[in-house]
């Protein structure tokens, strides 16, 4: 009983990081407010938007999580239905709920939720600020929310300067050179690989790479070394004690006189090959041998059928 | 329809299906390459050289190398998406066979040598120091950072790290890239024993070792799970190969889970192997192999191994300079911190029975050798963390 209430409390503490790797790695990645001209939804009409990203590595599926712009569900008196009641649940059955890792996923603020899964069921205001979260199937866990200043200027969007970074910050973009309204797609696109670029700018001839990728071998290697020292010191003195008592000797002194308790492998590896020799091969090994060649037999009456074999009754 | 004889309509069907028969499509890299798969089966048969590998990977050469119609929509070939061996192939593109290789190595791995004579671990760690000098000359010869380490890797003379990095970093080179691995490793003791002998002196071949120590089983489940956080929370991106090397370990040492370690290091090892060998072997075809960058990746991979062998061997003698007189090393265990397992460790013992036929080296070569996993599994975790 104890072993099962042990698993089940395990099992619980995985799952507990099972879920912060969900949903909680979806990040609200743009917001356009006041579309006139910009990009259209599949009926052809322009409306404001909300993108959210999968900043994980891993499909994430939003479906019953909830978008809202609605500030007082963070009233923590409401229940969770009544929460729900106010935010739109993002429905269950569309395949297209699943983000693929590191993707994103475009909803229409535009309170025509019959349109399709991607329409809210609530608009966003065009002049004053909007607050727009987005949580958790629960609809009591925030996963994600943005103040989105007001008066944005027309088909101008606000957005993570780096996807799914956090950290960065906001930016306004479209409305200045250089900077892209970038519905369902990457806010900065990823044409080249920082790293790889510095390293071959900085070094081109992998001195750097090869001192630092040797000392974190070296380092990982030797705090290895350093760990089974300790462990194999201590591992040692137990022995040691453990062969002291085998043989009665109280004295370290003594005990390292006669070697006792720091016999090598060898001993060990010989006796056990021994005894594995002595358990496989319980039989004796005939002295005989196969041949096609035909055998002389010289006669003896110890061999010989007629007095081997009983003779039939007549 | 046009009118069309019935031996007319024969010999438009004859002639349809010479069309979609080997001969039809046979090119002179087709041949060569059937070439080069018929002689990694002979140096598997004939010679004994690593015939788990090379068979595999030498049949897999004759089934990549078969010409067919390409544009027919066939699904047969490796790299057509829906065919049989190109789902065979995600275990290679996708990474996923060598954790698993490592899990059975893991698992019919004895640490015992290694945490009896814990500096053996620093061996292993000089050995590495051949990846990253064939990395500098990768890059003096072109190669991009990415390309440079995957064929760098080939040093670390372990096939699997060599795939699993290769399989991010540089997919196109993957091919060529596991191939030179596989033979070099198979090539081990032909390469090996030169420069040891070159890099040592009479005395110091003769140079006898301390016994290992007996070493607990406490000490020995303890090892898989201490070396597991203790490399992973330094170099995390090897955890899918470190990982899966101390789990299989301690299914072994853990004295409590015996047909899990069977089956890790028999059947699923096995099975992996055949899987791995004939789809490396499939995914060497003509077009994607006979190159340039193929010639100059077989290059570096033998530099590679030569300055690991020379860096291993070299680093003991420099040990040597710090240690007392009854606790030196034979410079001869320094060419098995390549983690070609036993392999190179075969190479040591035998060379310093050569020298002393009394003198064992294998179990101390065994050392260098795991902790030679290790160190290329984490070499190639910190390549990884640095050019992702």
């Amino acid at each position: 009983m104890k072993k099962i209430g042990i698993l089940i409390i395990t099992l619980i503490a995985a799952c507990v990081n099972i879920s912060a790797q969900g949903t909680k790695s979806v990040v609200i990645n743009e917001v356009l407010v006041n579309n006139k001209a910009n990009f259209q939804d599949d009926y052809g009409q322009h409306h404001a938007w909300i993108e959210l990203f999968n900043t994980s590595f891993a499909t994430v599926d939003v479906r019953k999580c909830y978008l809202t712009c609605d500030k007082r569900v963070l009233d923590k008196s409401l229940s969770a239905p009544e929460r729900a009641a106010m935010m739109y649940p993002i429905p269950k059955g569309d395949v297209l709920t699943q983000m693929p890792p590191r993707q994103h996923l475009l909803f229409w603020a535009d309170a025509y939720p019959k349109r399709g899964n991607f329409h809210l069921n609530f608009e966003l205001d065009s002049i004053g600020p909007n607050w727009i979260a987005l949580y958790d199937a629960n609809a009591i866990t925030l996963i994600d929310s943005v103040t989105v200043p007001a008066n944005l200027p027309v088909d101008c969007s606000y957005a993570l300067k780096k996807d799914g970074i956090k950290a960065e910050g906001w930016q306004i973009v479209g409305n200045a050179p250089n900077t892209f309204v970038t519905p369902s797609t990457n806010n900065v696109t990823l044409d080249t690989n920082e790293k790889i670029d510095g390293f071959k700018q900085k070094d081109p001839h992998g001195f750097g790479m090869t001192i630092m990728a040797m000392l974190i071998v070296f380092s990982g290697l030797c705090i290895l070394y350093v760990a089974f020292k300790f462990v194999s010191t201590i591992g040692m003195k137990i022995a040691q004690r453990n062969a002291m008592r085998h043989h009665g000797i109280e004295d370290e002194a003594e005990a390292r006189e006669k070697n006792v308790g720091t016999e090598s492998a060898e001993i060990y590896a010989a006796i056990s090959m021994a005894l594995h020799e002595y358990q496989t091969d319980v039989h004796d090994v005939e002295n005989t041998v196969l041949t096609i060649n035909k055998v002389k037999r010289n006669y003896s009456p110890w061999s010989s059928k007629i007095y081997n074999l009983r003779n039939m009754p007549k | 329809m046009e009118e069309q004889s019935f031996l007319g309509f024969m010999a438009n069907n004859l002639a349809d299906f010479w069309g979609y028969t080997g001969f039809a499509h046979a090119t002179s890299e087709h041949l060569i390459m059937i070439l080069i798969g018929l002689f990694f089966l002979f140096l598997a048969i004939k010679k004994d050289f690593e015939p788990l590998l090379l068979v595999p990977i030498g049949f897999g050469i004759l089934i990549g190398n078969i010409p067919f119609p390409t544009d027919a929509g066939l699904e047969i070939g490796i790299y057509e998406e829906g065919s049989v061996l190109n789902i065979f192939y995600q275990g290679v593109k996708s990474g996923w066979y060598p954790p698993l290789v490592f899990l059975g190595i893991g698992a019919m791995t004895d640490f015992s040598a290694l945490i009896s004579n814990p500096k053996l671990m620093l061996v292993g760690a000089a050995a590495q120091f051949g990846i990253f000098g064939a990395y500098m000359v990768a890059l003096a010869l072109d190669f991009e950072p990415a390309q440079a380490a995957s064929i760098a890797i080939i040093g670390g003379a372990d096939g699997p790290t060599a795939i699993f990095l290769t399989s991010k970093l540089a997919p196109n080179l993957l091919g060529a890239i596991a191939v030179s691995a596989y033979s070099y490793m198979a090539l081990v003791p032909v390469i090996q024993p030169p420069i040891m002998r070159l890099l040592t002196t009479k005395k110091e071949r003769l140079i006898r070792m301390k016994p290992a120590r007996a070493v607990s089983q406490t000490e020995k489940i303890m090892f898989p799970i201490i070396g597991l956080l203790l490399t992973c929370f330094l170099v995390p991106s090897a955890l899918p190969l470190l990982g899966m090397l101390f789990f299989g370990n301690l299914l072994k040492e853990s004295g409590v889970t015996r047909r899990l370690a069977e089956t890790a290091r028999g059947p699923l090892t096995d099975a992996i192997i055949i899987l791995l060998g004939v789809t490396v072997g499939a995914s060497t075809q003509a077009s994607e192999f006979l190159t340039t960058s193929t010639v100059f990746i077989f290059f570096l991979g033998f530099c590679a191994f030569c300055i690991a062998t020379a860096s291993g061997v070299l680093f003991v003698k420099f040990f040597n300079l710090f240690l007392r007189k009854g606790n030196k090393i034979n410079p001869l265990i320094g060419n098995a911190g390549v983690s070609a397992v036993p392999m190179s460790a075969r190479i040591s013992q035998n060379l310093g029975l050569e020298y002393d036929p009394t003198n064992y080296l294998l179990m101390h070569a065994m050392g260098p050798n795991v902790a030679g996993v290790i160190g290329s599994a984490a070499a190639a975790g910190v390549l990884l963390g640095f050019l992702v």
